[in-house]
Order: structure tokens, then C-alpha cells, then sequence
């Protein structure tokens, strides 16, 4: 039996659980394609023009898996909240009533919702609604399922933490292997840049262009919100003075400011899709706080237009001004030592003499 | 609370929305409150607050922003704003327009009615809070008033509604209207506002109107603050009445704030949004937030209903909104109804809102007359 995942918006948060998921279950997972300019453009035809970039590129995965891959069943989860009174953006909630109304084709629609603001809507009930249709129905199996799945994301999350690139960590989940990076192969970089956006934009490099291997090529290293543990993303709340509103609310808001106190990184760079709701708000909080503390910041907004060449020249100022920002506070504090051992010497000679 | 603070004169301000302004008023000037209203949402408050707003937020914030500021130029010291349980970026509203005052250097408190908490209990601790009042005496006779004013508005305005499309001499319905509204507005008691809702039904009588005359009919939804602020839609209701079209807006004031005040065992009828969860349900199986679910369950209710046609208004990139544009061409479709969905933002043009009109309604004519045709022809056969 196969079930068909497309690769956008909720992939690249629970993907690795999924597929424990399912594989145990003995269901094929199978992924659409990645990301091209087609997958872009098919999306974009079946939805009105307001619909943000990630929805439409999601649309696009539909489309593949139904047309190229020739899979009827397909997986679209809606996750509505994912604690009392912490919903998603409504785009993320009504994901797949906007599939079955947008796309004209035949298949069997998966659509398990999670909603921990209601009672009756928690992870095992999530669960049995994905594969019921399917005609397991067995809960004691799908506990046990759940626990393969549960295995699967946290070899992922740990991977994630330790610096690995998220597609490389979904990449050896597949294939079921597990292996840390390891700190001893660092190298030095001129520039350290905190890379803020939601996972469905970060790592579908048709949206981000491939920023992680521009930054490398510019001698920056680039710092993830997939690299930080909750915890870590919870104490970015208080820096910018606010609380968790949004569902995905910890890879902006949170990551931002952890990264913000952090002496470690020279500057930040968020990465939005034009028209996106939740985000509108979280940039302005995250811009505003970036003044306070006095932290270069580069807002980025993308969209289905956006050409690779002014990406490349925004990234490349960007990582110029940090450099050059670096260089001039180490001399700064070079030239005060300096300056007081000087004056040390001087007095001391004084003494002396 | 320290001592300074309290004896320092309150005086309060909230957002406009529409003629939300006269029943609120009344509720807080019943509890004794002094209160400074910014002026009716126009281009200048748009133009303020669009400036101070984030860019790609939705039209309310920046209209509200902007009567902040307004209120705030004016003298208020005390704030109120109202968080609906909708869950869309309208939560966001007060924490982000509280910072860019405080920014912008201006000295107040803001009072957030959030009801997601219990809601009437939530609404009296807050509005004496804000009034300084003590009793529950006040309070409550200040919500009655309050909605009997709710009430008494939507009267006046559901027979403008009627008799606009239908009125000989256009204009009439509207003047008398608006008389009607200063009526209620000055009204000191419950009696007083029922008083003026009489009094307009005679003025409405004496209107001259042509019964007979083929009215289309529609229905109006969309997002609450377009749908309630004439200003934002432009006055699109005017506008249909004057192309000879009947307004049924499907969210009223009164209904509103029955259903969002009024505890669920309480009510009795089913409220609106009960029966959009129940019709949308062939299209939209959950609730995604905002008006969502009611946009797209009005339409496929107005197909039920056989009326005529559907608009659908929403402000440019409202979330939830999205969605039920996506869906609604869906619904027109399967449902065999005419569906506009018009969005609106700070540089909507009325003329070309106007020309979108005139066609849809010509679309909806011919389709009637088509109809009706069709019926003489299967009945001559």
C-alpha cells in the first residue's frame, strides 16, 4: 500500500514521523518530486493569487504526486493547534479542505486533524483518523506505530541540534541511519549569521535559493532555528517580550530571540514568503527589538518572482557590513587595550624615572 | 493600585467600526464613563495609521492604529479594544498597537476585553475597570442598554435595507435612516431607544415605494469589519440598492453580540454561525478561523435559499479570507449560485468597485431572466 506525502509546509517539521509511521504500519511513504519552476507554476494555477507562496508550492506537490507519481491516496494532515489556545495560521488549518476543493481530480483524501484546544482531538485520535481510511484500525497497533514514529523524530531532532542540515537528516531517516555531527571539523568563518524562517521555507531551495550554501561560499557560517532545542527558543520569548501565539511561533519569534543576546552571531537574516499573515507580525516585533539591541538585521521577502541575482547582492552586502562592522569593534577594543597598556607603560616609566 | 493613578479622570476611547460606536457608548456612559470618540473612519485615519502599521497587515489594524491615535491626540488616557474570539492576526492587534503607542511616546492604558475567557463575566470586570465603577447595578444596566441600542439599530437598519431598492425618489430611505440613528443614539433608556425605533418605522412608512417592482435579492458576506464599516466597503450596500438590488447582510450587530455575549445554554435559536458550520459542510469541514467557515456557509445557505446571487468581501490578504476565496468558485459552481468576492484595501478605487458591480448585477438579471424563461418554456410543454 502506498500514501502519497507532499513535500511542502508540514513536511519538513513531522515528516521523520510519518515515516516511522507508516513504514511500521507497513505503508509506503512516497514523496513527490522536489520543488521546481513547474511544481511553482501548477500550484500557482489553482489557487487565487493571494495565497502565499508555500500553499501554492504545496499545491504544485499535490499535483505531482496525483499526475507524475500516480498516487491515489494521498496524506494531508490539518493541524489546528498544537496546545490549548495556540492555533496556526488558518492556511495550515484548512490545508486540506482547500485541497479537496482546489484540485479537480480523483484520489482518497487523508485528512487526520490535530487539535489540542478540544478534547477529542488529541495525537492518538490525529493518529487513528490517518489511517482508518486505510483500514487499520487496530488501536494497539497504532500505539505501538506511534512509538516507531516517535523514535524516527527524536533521531531527527537530535540530528538537527547537533548542526545537520535538515534535508541531510530527513535524507538518513529514510535510509535509517543516524549520525551526529561532530564538533571537531570546524571550521573557521569570518562571519556568524542566524538564519531566521519556518522550515517549509528554509529548506525548499527553490524558495531560499540555496542561502545555506551561498552563505558558505560568502565565509559565513549560517545558524538554523532547527539548531536550537525548544528550551532554547522558549528563552527567546523574553527577549522579545512576548508569548507564543502562533503555532509555529518558535522557529521566528523564539529562535530570533535566542539568537538575538547571543554574542556569537554578527547579524540575522529572515527569510518571509510575501503575503504571509503570522509573519507580518513576528518580522515587525523581531525588526523592532533588532534596533533595541542594536543587532544588524536583513529582512528577505520572497515570492514566486523573486530573481536569484538581487537575492545574491542582498546577501552579499549583508555579509559585507557584518565583516566590516567586526573588524572595526575588534580594532576598537585592540587599539583601547592597547591604548591603556600604553599608558600603563608610560606611567610606569614615569616611576621609574 | 496606586493612588495617583486612580484619581486621575479616565477617559476612554475605542476603535470605530461602523455604528458599533452607539451602543457602546451607551453601555459605558450608563457606568458613568467619560469617553472621547476619534471621528468615523475616513482617509485621513487610514493614511495615519498605514504609516505606523507593519506593511503587509490587514486593512482593520491599520484603521484601528489610526483611531488610536486619533482618540490619543484628543485627550483619551484609556483605551479599550475588543479581541472576538476569531483566531486570526486580530489576537495580535492589541499587543502590537500597544507597543507602537508606547513608541511613538504616547502616555495611556490599554483594557483588552478578550473574549476567549468567559465572556460576560469577562466583559463586566472589564468595563468596570475601565468605568471605575462598582456596582453591579450599573453594570448590567449599562449591557442592557447597550444591546437594547444593538438591537434597536438593526431594526431601523434591516427596513433601510428593504426599502432601498424599492424607493421611487432615492435617497429618502437612507435620510430617514440616519435621523433614525441620531434618535437612537440620544436615547438615555431602554424605552426611549424602542421609542425611536417607532418613530423611524412611521417616518419609513411614509416613504413612497414600488411594490411590484423586480427587485434581485443577494447576500452579503464576508469578513465582520468590512461587512460593518461603511467606510472600508465603501458603501456597497448603497451602492446595490441604488442598481435596484436588495442587501441581505448576513452578519448584524445584534446578532453578533448576542451570539459572542450570550451563554450557549441561554439562547435558544440557532445561531449564525451553528448554521454556517452545518451548510459548509460539504466544503470546508473545519473552523479555520476568522469568518472563514461563515463566508463559504452563507453561500452554499443563499443557494438553498434561491436568491439570487452572493457577494463575498474581505480586506486584502485577511488569512482566513484566502481560503474561502479559494473555495468559493467551487461552491458557485457545484451550487449553481453567482459569487463575487471583492477585496478591499487602503487604495481600492470606487470606481472600478462600482463597474465590477454594475456587471455582476447584469450577470445576476440575465441569469434570472434566463431562469424564469426556462420554467415558461418547461411549462407550456
Amino acid at each position: 500500500m502506498k500514501i502519497g506525502i507532499p513535500r511542502g509546509m508540514n513536511y519538513y517539521n513531522y515528516y521523520p514521523f510519518w515515516h516511522g509511521f507508516f513504514t511500521w504500519l507497513g505503508i509506503e511513504p512516497v514523496l513527490s518530486a522536489k520543488t521546481t519552476k513547474k511544481t511553482i507554476s501548477d500550484g500557482s494555477r489553482i489557487v487565487v493569487p493571494e495565497t502565499c507562496l508555500p500553499v501554492k508550492i504545496y499545491m504544485g506537490h499535490v499535483l505531482d504526486l496525483i499526475d507524475n507519481k500516480k498516487i491515489d491516496v494521498l496524506y494531508i494532515p490539518s493541524h489546528q493547534s498544537i496546545a490549548p489556545k495556540i492555533y496556526n495560521c488558518s492556511k495550515i488549518r484548512g490545508l486540506p479542505d482547500l485541497v479537496r476543493n482546489v484540485v479537480k481530480r480523483n484520489f482518497l483524501l487523508i485528512e487526520p486533524t490535530l487539535d489540542k484546544s478540544e478534547k477529542n482531538q488529541g495525537l492518538y485520535q490525529y493518529l487513528y483518523d490517518s489511517v482508518a481510511p486505510l483500514g487499520i484500525t487496530d488501536k494497539k497497533l497504532i500505539k505501538k506505530a506511534s512509538k516507531a514514529g516517535w523514535e524516527c523524530q527524536n533521531k531527527f531532532n537530535a540530528m538537527l541540534r547537533s548542526g545537520m542540515n535538515l534535508n541531510d537528516a530527513i535524507d538518513k531517516i529514510i535510509k535509517g541511519d543516524f549520525s551526529v555531527e561532530t564538533q571537531e571539523e570546524k571550521k573557521k568563518y569570518s562571519v556568524n549569521v542566524a538564519v531566521i524562517s519556518h522550515g517549509y521555507n528554509l529548506y525548499d531551495n527553490r524558495v531560499s535559493m540555496g542561502i545555506f550554501d551561498k552563505l558558505e561560499k560568502l565565509d559565513a557560517k549560517a545558524y538554523a532555528p532547527e539548531n536550537l532545542s525548544v528550551e532554547q527558543m522558549e528563552k527567546g520569548y523574553s527577549v522579545l517580550d512576548t508569548t507564543l501565539y502562533w503555532a509555529n511561533e518558535n522557529e521566528m519569534t523564539g529562535a530570533a530571540g535566542y539568537y538575538m543576546v547571543d554574542n556569537n552571531i554578527d547579524g540575522i537574516i529572515t527569510l518571509t514568503s510575501f503575503g504571509c499573515g503570522p509573519d507580518s507580525i513576528m518580522i515587525e516585533r523581531i525588526t523592532r527589538f533588532a534596533r533595541r539591541y542594536n543587532k544588524p538585521l536583513l529582512n528577505l521577502t520572497v515570492d514566486e518572482h523573486t530573481g536569484e541575482a538581487g537575492f545574491i547582492t542582498r546577501l552579499e552586502a549583508f555579509t559585507d557590513m557584518l565583516l566590516r562592522r567586526k573588524r572595526e569593534t575588534i580594532i576598537k577594543s585592540l587599539s583601547k587595550q592597547f591604548g591603556e597598556q600604553k599608558e600603563q607603560k608610560l606611567s610606569q616609566n614615569q616611576t621609574v624615572s | 493600585m496606586p493612588k495617583s493613578e486612580s484619581e486621575k479622570e479616565r477617559i476612554i476611547s475605542f476603535p470605530q467600526m461602523g455604528s458599533l460606536y452607539i451602543p457602546v457608548c451607551a453601555a459605558l456612559e450608563a457606568m458613568g464613563a467619560k469617553i472621547t470618540l476619534p471621528p468615523p473612519n475616513n482617509k485621513k485615519t487610514l493614511s495615519i495609521g498605514a504609516r505606523y502599521s507593519p506593511e503587509s497587515i490587514c486593512l482593520p489594524y491599520k484603521l484601528n492604529l489610526g483611531n488610536y491615535i486619533q482618540a490619543l491626540e484628543q485627550g483619551a488616557n484609556t483605551i479599550i479594544m475588543f479581541q472576538a474570539p476569531g483566531t486570526c492576526r486580530l489576537g495580535n492587534y492589541a499587543k502590537i498597537a500597544e507597543l507602537k503607542l508606547k513608541e511613538l511616546g504616547y502616555d495611556f492604558e490599554m483594557i483588552v476585553f478578550d473574549l476567549y475567557k468567559g465572556k460576560f463575566k469577562e466583559i463586566i470586570k472589564k468595563f468596570n475597570r475601565a468605568t471605575g465603577n462598582k456596582s453591579v447595578a450599573k453594570a448590567l444596566k449599562g449591557i442592557k442598554i447597550g444591546l437594547a441600542k444593538f438591537n434597536a439599530l438593526d431594526k431601523i437598519e434591516r427596513e433601510l435595507l428593504y426599502l432601498r431598492p424599492r424607493e421611487i425618489i432615492s435617497g429618502e430611505a437612507q435620510k430617514t435612516y440616519i435621523k433614525g440613528r441620531m434618535l437612537i443614539q440620544q436615547a438615555k433608556t431602554v424605552e426611549e431607544a424602542s421609542q425611536a425605533v417607532n418613530q423611524t418605522m412611521l417616518e419609513y412608512k411614509k416613504i413612497i415605494i414600488d411594490k411590484s417592482k423586480d427587485v434581485l435579492k443577494i447576500f452579503l458576506t464576508g469578513e465582520f469589519f468590512v461587512l460593518l464599516d461603511t467606510f472600508v466597503n465603501m458603501d456597497i450596500e448603497k451602492e446595490l440598492g441604488i442598481l435596484g438590488v436588495e442587501v441581505d447582510r448576513q452578519i448584524m450587530l445584534s446578532e453578533w453580540a448576542s451570539q459572542t455575549l450570550i451563554p450557549k445554554w441561554l439562547r435558544k435559536k440557532e445561531t449564525h454561525k451553528e448554521r454556517c458550520v452545518k451548510t459548509a459542510k460539504k466544503y470546508l469541514t473545519r473552523i479555520v478561523g476568522g469568518e472563514c467557515v461563515e463566508s463559504v456557509g452563507d453561500a452554499v445557505y443563499a443557494a438553498e435559499k434561491k436568491v439570487d446571487g452572493v457577494i463575498h468581501v474581505a480586506p486584502f490578504n485577511c488569512i482566513p479570507e484566502i481560503i474561502s476565496q479559494c473555495i468559493l468558485p467551487q461552491v458557485s459552481k457545484k451550487e449553481h449560485i453567482p459569487v463575487i468576492s471583492l477585496l478591499m484595501d487602503e487604495h481600492t478605487g470606487k470606481a472600478g468597485l462600482i463597474t465590477r458591480l454594475e456587471a455582476f448585477v447584469d450577470l445576476m438579471r440575465r441569469n434570472k431572466q434566463q431562469q424564469t424563461a426556462n420554467l415558461a418554456l418547461s411549462g407550456s410543454v
